[in-house]
């Protein structure tokens, strides 16, 4: 009796003891909450790196469900590809995949989904809101070192709206932080022009404040640099038709004398001299002299593109046009030593229709499942080139422009038949031939598609047949009228809201083409 | 005690109070499964577009089922174009217009299943409206904006609407039934007197002007060429078409060349431009003919098909002027005058390793060894070889073999064969390729092979299918030809088809087949008996009954002797 009642005793002790502990407390046990974080330095850049590791996060839900969530690294891909004419589905694309190849898009098609982008654009976004409160509590937090880290946040948070705004059209303007369940609030779409003027604002201020370097290779190809800034505002331009500025910040980079073209084949008289580790420098490993900006994706982090694209498993999605050799890298019949290097076993292994740039470990072997990581270029030398190339097209430097395109030839020697001599002072010509050449040059890269609206969009849509004579080649034939029908309309060049969001944020309003 | 009595009192109204607590809520069941309206629902709480294709619904009957339980496709026509329709019928109101009218009205609009947007194409809709006629669908930009364009009748203004009993599309105008058939459409237009006189003559034009009770039997589709398309080829009236096609004076003749070409411009089917071009081939009403169908860029084109090596220019088909649809089936306008052909059977000596993807690599084609592997059952590399996937995956390789010197293509046409293992259990269990178009007629079939064994043991016997057509010989991968002279071989189903005299390049005349179509045939070799990788197929001989079966033999180079 008197044994149990020291245990009870105990217990009722112990009991009370652990109620005067935590017991009450209502912050998490297990993790930080945001009043005990924004103390460090080190938090800061952690959340820095943040914003570039949830570019790499992982799709979420069965593919072919309902509730896929694309990865992001995969949404780069199938809003820049699969609409155009490069790539075809396999036999275990999901229905939402093909209905983006018909031009059967609703707006319940997971690829619709954004979620992923304004996840990253929230990250930046508190970073932003976050990060200069820093100074105050951390001593060794220089403003130079916050500069930098806020360069990088609005670097990013621009390239996420420069996605959505050449994807979707118009798209709600998030500028500040979602820190907890208060913040949510419905807001409406802002117009495209609306989001690139802020997108620029953003841009310029991040100019200013960004580092040419961050001392290693990998950190100035995997984060933002100031030529990272240079090369997505001469994109920006190029797309909002300021040709006098684009060119401007293509010279920042080319004046850098930091990046060059990786070479890829030399004529040397009768022979061609190939370089056998251009495939292996440029895309196989990464962070080349020619890289500007690389989704850094490593053993640790493998990319998602070996389920979508290897041939060695049954369920791959996307394969190459079955076409894509003969009509857009052209094949010399006569001579077999005399090839586009970027053709077959560089873009495209052509036997098996596989987009090889994401699965080859080399020319000719391909990845195995553990090291599938291949980055993810988002700008490279090539492409300040060829961006230069039109803008100069389009203020009336046609010679210039070509010239340029020529450098970007010769280094993959493109075959003659592919080049079409236009005379430099015929402007819709040397569109022609740029346009041509980036979709050699960028094979799979996620450009085609916004490389021909963007041609195709230019002056009130001028060229709106550019987009109606892609759509003839890569539609179905038994839906190829519809599709173009449908194409004439140029609300149809830009994605759905995804249902989801529209069901929750209720000050969104469709796409009226999506009626 | 007392307090016991106040206890259990108290429990007692503590007790009652509860239940008159719960008495005073209404204790809300949700009975329904769902609080989805169906489509009647539905339109009922748009009484401002849909007011008058509801009253319809009642005044035909239809809205008691479209509020059942079902699968219903529903295009509902706004009230603009419910009023517009009412005009043209002459009636003043739903209520003064003839019910029997408005029942076909509405059957029109409805499918007994769910069709989303997503299974428009350029062609007619899957499933057959309950009035019996197919709706066609396209898109139509309007000012900019597109929309789909329901039977060249009506816009879709809003589209997939779903409801608990099937979805709606609403549209702006009504749809109305083809009311001709094809003869009386074509009839009506004068761009085709030439081609009309021509189906009257040849009594085509009663067989098109019935509407055939059975829906199996019901529907046709008719190319018709226009006045001006004869008129291109030289035939500026009827009379002028009669005088070079009409031999037996009697155009109503089955064998009257006429009477074919009517025949030859019918094909059995509703076949919409969107189904067309689906198929590369479609039969027509002269037995045993077909058209053959490509798309060009953004032409359907009738007939370009290639010979022997030489390109025929085909006729193509006025997209804008086509798709017409009638009580009975659809029509067309060819842009210029085409005839069936009349071809000899012609041999085809068919190099089966000169396919087009090999031909695009320039590095291997008459260069190297290039294997074409099938990672999985699903791949296809090669359009018009395929096989039966092998269990043991690493055998799913076609190989393309290359040599001028090696023994197994060194006196093989163009030194190349194509290499395939075979054999259950576990290599690819079957072989089929599709040969290039061969002309109707009977054939002898040679299988041309280098025979090899890939041990001392092994064992590769065949059959030979050609079109589903078992062939009366097998045939034996690792067989050599026997010795003979070329008679005594013929005799026994062998021949010689290369330049050199060895033993190991064999023919062998697996039967006789007779196509009954000029087109891609397909021939598929089956292993009987025997597994082995070394299966090295050079070359597939059709030549006609005919003629001479041995020669000519072919060269290392390609070319062809005859001795």
């Amino acid at each position: 009796m008197r044994k149990a009642f020291i245990y009870l005793m105990g217990t009722v002790i112990l009991a009370g003891s652990s109620s005067c502990n935590k017991y009450l407390e209502l912050q998490p046990q297990d993790g930080i909450i945001k009043e005990e974080f924004w103390k460090t330095k080190e938090q800061v850049h952690a959340s820095v790196i943040g914003i570039y590791s949830s570019m790499m996060e992982y799709s979420s839900g069965g593919y072919n469900s309902q509730g896929y969530i694309p990865s992001m690294a995969e949404l780069f891909f199938v809003w820049g590809e699969s609409r155009a004419d490069n790539v075809a589905t396999a036999t275990a694309s999901s229905f939402d995949d093909i209905a983006l190849t018909t031009m059967n898009v609703q707006p319940t098609n997971v690829n619709a989904n954004w979620r992923p982008f304004y996840r990253t654009i929230n990250f930046c976004n508190t970073v932003l809101e976050k990060a200069p409160e820093v100074l105050t509590n951390d001593n060794t937090f220089t403003q130079r070192q916050l500069d930098i880290y806020m360069s990088e946040a609005l670097t990013v948070r621009a390239l996420m709206y420069f996605y959505l705004v050449r994807t979707f059209g118009d798209v709600p303007l998030k500028l500040d932080a979602t820190l907890s369940d208060e913040n949510i609030t419905p807001i409406e779409k802002s117009t495209q022009s609306q989001v690139l003027d802020q997108i620029i604002a953003d841009l310029k201020k991040a100019e200013a404040l960004a580092v040419t370097s961050h001392g290693t290779a990998e950190q100035d190809k995997g984060r933002i640099t100031r030529y990272t800034v240079n090369a997505l505002l001469a994109d920006v331009y190029l797309w909002t038709e300021k040709y006098t500025e684009c060119v401007a910040e293509c010279d920042k980079v080319i004046n850098s004398g930091r990046f060059g073209l990786i070479r890829g084949a030399t004529v040397n008289g009768p022979t061609i001299d190939y370089n056998d580790s251009w495939f292996t420098s440029l895309y196989a490993d990464g962070n080349s002299n020619e890289g500007i900006f690389e989704l850094q994706y490593s053993q640790q982090r493998l990319n998602p593109f070996f389920t979508i694209f290897s041939p060695t498993i049954p369920a791959r999605r996307w394969v190459a046009a079955p076409d894509l050799m003969e009509r857009v890298f052209s094949v010399d019949m006569t001579n077999p030593l005399n090839y586009d290097i970027r053709g077959d076993r560089a873009s495209v292994s052509a036997a098996t229709s596989t987009v090889w740039k994401y699965v080859g470990a080399s020319p000719s072997a391909l990845r195995t499942i553990d090291q599938s990581f291949a980055h993810w270029i988002f700008y490279r030398y090539a492409d300040i080139l060829l961006m230069k190339a039109e803008a100069l097209n389009e203020s009336g430097n046609g010679q210039g422009a070509l010239n340029l395109v020529y450098q970007v030839r010769q280094r993959a020697n493109a075959l003659v038949s592919t080049d079409p001599t236009p005379s430099p002072s015929d402007k819709f010509a040397v569109q022609d031939f740029i346009l041509d050449e980036r979709a050699r040059e960028f094979c799979f890269e996620g450009k085609r598609w916004f490389d021909v609206l963007r041609n195709a969009k230019r002056n009130k849509y001028a060229r709106l047949s550019l987009m109606l004579n892609m759509i003839a080649q890569s539609v179905p034939s038994n839906m190829q009228q519809s599709a173009q029908a449908k194409a004439k309309d140029v609300n149809s060049h830009y994605m759905p809201i995804y249902l989801y969001e529209l069901q929750t944020n209720k000050k969104l309003v469709q796409n009226p083409f999506y009626k | 005690m007392s307090r016991k009595i106040i206890v259990s009192v108290l429990a007692f109204m503590m007790v009652a109070g509860f239940v008159t607590m719960n008495a005073c809520k209404k204790i809300e069941l949700v009975e329904t499964t769902t609080a989805d309206v169906n489509i009647v629902g539905w339109l009922d709480k748009q009484p401002d577009s849909f007011s008058l294709f509801r009253q319809i619904l009642e005044r035909t009957g239809t809205a008691p089922f479209l509020n059942a339980y079902g699968a219903y496709t529903c295009f509902a026509p706004v009230n603009s174009g419910v009023k517009a329709y009412l005009t043209k019928i002459g009636a003043a109101s739903v209520d003064a217009a003839d019910v029997n009218t408005l029942k076909d009205m509405v059957r029109l609009h409805l499918l007994e299943d769910t069709v989303y947007t997503s299974s428009f194409t350029d062609g007619k809709l899957p499933v057959v409206t309950m009035y019996g006629q197919f709706l066609v669908t396209s898109v139509a930009n309007v000012g900019g904006a597109s929309s789909y364009f329901i039977n060249r009748q009506a816009l879709v203004r809003n589209s997939n609407i779903r409801t608990g009993n099937g979805i709606i599309h609403v549209i702006d105008q009504v749809l109305t039934p083809a009311t001709k058939t094809i003869a009386q459409q074509l009839e009506a237009n004068a761009n085709y007197s030439i081609f009309v006189q021509a189906m009257k003559e040849t009594g085509y034009f009663d067989k098109l002007n019935v509407v055939d009770p059975n829906p199996a039997n019901r529907w046709i589709t008719v190319l018709a060429e226009s006045n001006k398309a004869l008129a291109d080829s030289g035939f500026a009236n009827y009379a002028s078409l009669k005088a070079k096609y009409s031999k037996t004076g009697n155009p109503k003749l089955a064998n009257d060349s006429l009477n074919m070409y009517v025949a030859y411009h019918i094909t059995p089917g509703l076949k919409f431009l969107g189904d067309i071009i689906t198929q590369s081939t479609h039969e027509t009403q002269l037995p045993q003919e077909v058209i053959s169908i490509k798309l060009i860029e953004q032409d359907v084109v009738i007939n370009e098909d290639e010979f022997n090596g030489i390109l025929e220019k085909g006729v193509r088909i006025n997209r804008t002027a086509s798709d017409n649809a009638a009580t009975n089936g659809v029509w067309h306008e060819a842009t210029g005058h085409y005839m069936v052909k009349y071809r000899k059977p012609t041999a085809l000596f068919w190099d089966v390793s000169a396919f087009e993807e090999i031909k695009k690599l320039p590095a291997y084609y008459k260069k190297a060894n290039y294997n074409f592997t099938r990672a999985t059952e699903a791949d296809n590399p090669i359009k018009d070889h395929y096989w039966g996937w092998g269990s043991l995956a690493g055998t799913n390789v076609l190989s393309y073999i290359y040599s001028t010197s090696g023994s197994i293509t060194n006196y093989a046409c163009n030194n190349d064969v194509n290499m395939l293992p075979l054999g259950l259990p576990s290599r690819p269990v079957w072989w089929e390729m599709k040969t290039p178009p061969v002309i109707k007629g009977k054939y002898k079939v040679w299988i041309c092979y280098r025979a090899q064994k890939q041990s001392s043991s092994s064992n590769q016997l065949c059959q030979v299918e050609v079109n589903g057509v078992l062939m009366q010989r097998t045939m034996n991968f690792t067989e050599n030809r026997p010795a003979g002279t070329d008679a005594e071989l013929e005799a026994i189903g062998w021949k010689r088809y290369i330049e050199n005299t060895t033993n190991v390049f064999a023919g062998r005349q697996v039967g006789v087949i007779e196509f009954k179509t000029t087109q891609q045939q397909t021939i598929r070799i089956t292993p009987l008996v025997g597994t082995q990788n070394n299966n090295n197929l050079d070359m597939i001989h059709f030549i006609p009954i005919d003629e001479n079966q041995i020669l000519p033999r072919f060269r290392p180079d390609g070319s062809m002797i005859y001795f």
